[in-house]
């Protein structure tokens, strides 16, 4: 047991509560000019507090690689028969798919189609988690300084991964797509229908706003509409499992499995401009944010 | 010096928080070490030094986070203002002083969190209290009372405090 800290001075209580009441009435007063300020100072900050997190990220990543390389190698056979397997039928799949693109591809030839060029990307790694247990993020490697804005959309070659919300000079902090605090646009494939897709508090994902009248189903592929946010149309972001349809409603949702597992994504890919303009000069979609 | 020391504290603290600790996590929480630390720095030096550190601490967190930046450094700050307020009222820190101070601190701390995210629905609340809430106020209380018996077992803390001065 120890005894409690009787000897701060006076003074220095006087000046505690002097800071602590014009912290509270400064970010009631001026919240927003507070933030901006805070956020400037902190892009700095950032980047060398940054260095302690690579350091970090680095040391955790060899070592998971020594484990996958040379410890967890025991259930690599039964993994090598299921792949081999899984392999035969993705080709039968493939050779199906190459005739139906080369049916759109005659198809939007002849609809006179432009062609959707690739939309700009910059290739990221996750170097970190969210440092609290309230949002569901990760931390990219590459921030302001290599162009990362806010509201950049990110993905891995499987789909949706999330949204950028907040970067420092080093760093970019991405919201992931199954936060309850995310909304992207979302489109059902098969149905054509769409909806806003959400986060749910257990980490799955829900389209909202589905018309009562579409026969949405479970199964059912849900991709990005493209009408806003970072993303460019069709990108995948979950399977449907189930639907809820509430008496007197005039909407129905239905519960998304989301298609990237993002807890085990560790590199990314970030939009930086998911519209590139056509040939007349006008934008294809939306147009992203100007940089500063 | 002090202020290099906290600084570097600071930074540790942040990549632990980043990467290594979703690793200890039990049921998908893991403890928030930056409360912790400020809470035990509020207690143990008072309530100038509880506060400012807790600033800091707050924000720098909520530069790796998609936390509210405000809420995150008001919420460390208070806590340690709060700590050193009650480290000049109690005549000895014991543990049970102190794990019962960090889980009111941390309860205080996720309820001002849950105010700031605005959740939709009454269920959204009631299952953010029962899965980040109530397990995070005892991981940081059982964390804390390992840090404190730590500091004040193996590192002779009475000899630490004589020259605090900030």
């Amino acid at each position: 047991m120890r005894m409690a800290n009787f000897r701060s001075s006076y003074g220095a209580r006087r000046l505690a509560l002097g800071v602590f009441l014009s912290v509270l009435l400064g970010f009631f007063l001026l919240p927003h000019q507070l933030q901006t300020l805070f956020q400037e100072i902190g892009g700095p900050v950032g980047w060398v507090l940054s260095w302690p997190i690579r350091l970090v990220a680095s040391v955790q990543g060899g070592i998971g690689e020594t484990w996958g390389h040379y410890v967890a190698l025991q259930d690599v056979e039964e993994e090598n028969r299921q792949l081999r397997k899984e392999l035969e039928l993705l080709q039968g799949q493939n050779s199906q798919l190459r005739e139906a693109a080369s049916a759109t591809d005659r198809l939007t030839a002849l609809l006179e189609f432009k062609s959707q060029a690739l939309p700009a990307m910059t290739a990221a790694q996750v170097i970190g988690r969210d440092t609290g247990n309230w949002y569901r993020t990760i931390l990219l490697n590459k921030g302001s300084a290599d162009g990362i804005q806010a509201d950049m959309g990110v993905v891995t070659s499987a789909g949706v991964v999330g949204r950028v919300v907040k970067t420092t000079m080093a760093t970019a902090v991405v919201l992931l797509v199954s936060d309850p605090n995310n909304a992207i646009a979302g489109l059902i494939q098969r149905t054509r229908d769409e909806g806003i897709v959400e986060g749910t508090t257990p980490g799955l994902a829900r389209l909202k706003y589905i018309p009562l009248l579409s026969n949405v189903r479970a199964g059912d592929r849900v991709v990005t509409s493209g009408l806003v946010g970072g993303f460019p149309r069709g990108l995948a972001i979950g399977t449907i499992t189930t639907i809820d349809k509430e008496e007197g409603a005039l909407f129905q949702s239905a519960e998304l499995r989301p298609e990237v597992d993002v807890n085990r994504v560790e590199e990314v890919l970030v939009i930086q401009s998911p519209y590139i303009p056509g040939e007349d000069g006008k934008s294809d979609g939306p147009l992203p944010k100007a940089k500063p | 010096m002090k202020i290099v020391a906290y600084a570097c504290a600071v930074a540790a603290l942040v990549a632990l928080h980043a990467t290594v600790l979703s690793y200890v996590s039990v049921w998908g929480v893991k403890p928030d070490i930056g409360l912790v630390a400020v809470c035990l720095i509020g207690l143990l030096s008072g309530e100038l030094e509880g506060l400012v550190v807790g600033l800091f601490v707050g924000w720098t967190m909520s530069l790796f986070s998609a936390a509210d930046l405000a809420a995150s450094m008001v919420a460390k700050g208070s806590v340690g203002f709060l700590a050193g307020l009650v480290g000049r009222q109690v005549a000895q820190v014991t543990p049970l002083v102190l794990v019962s101070g960090l889980v009111v601190a941390s309860t205080l701390s996720s309820l001002m969190t849950i105010w700031s995210l605005k959740p939709n629905d009454q269920q959204d609340i009631w299952l953010m209290i029962r899965t980040i809430l109530m397990p995070q106020a005892c991981f940081d209380a059982v964390v804390g009372g390992l840090c404190y018996w730590l500091i004040w077992s193996r590192l002779n803390l009475d000899r630490l405090a004589e020259g605090r001065e900030f």
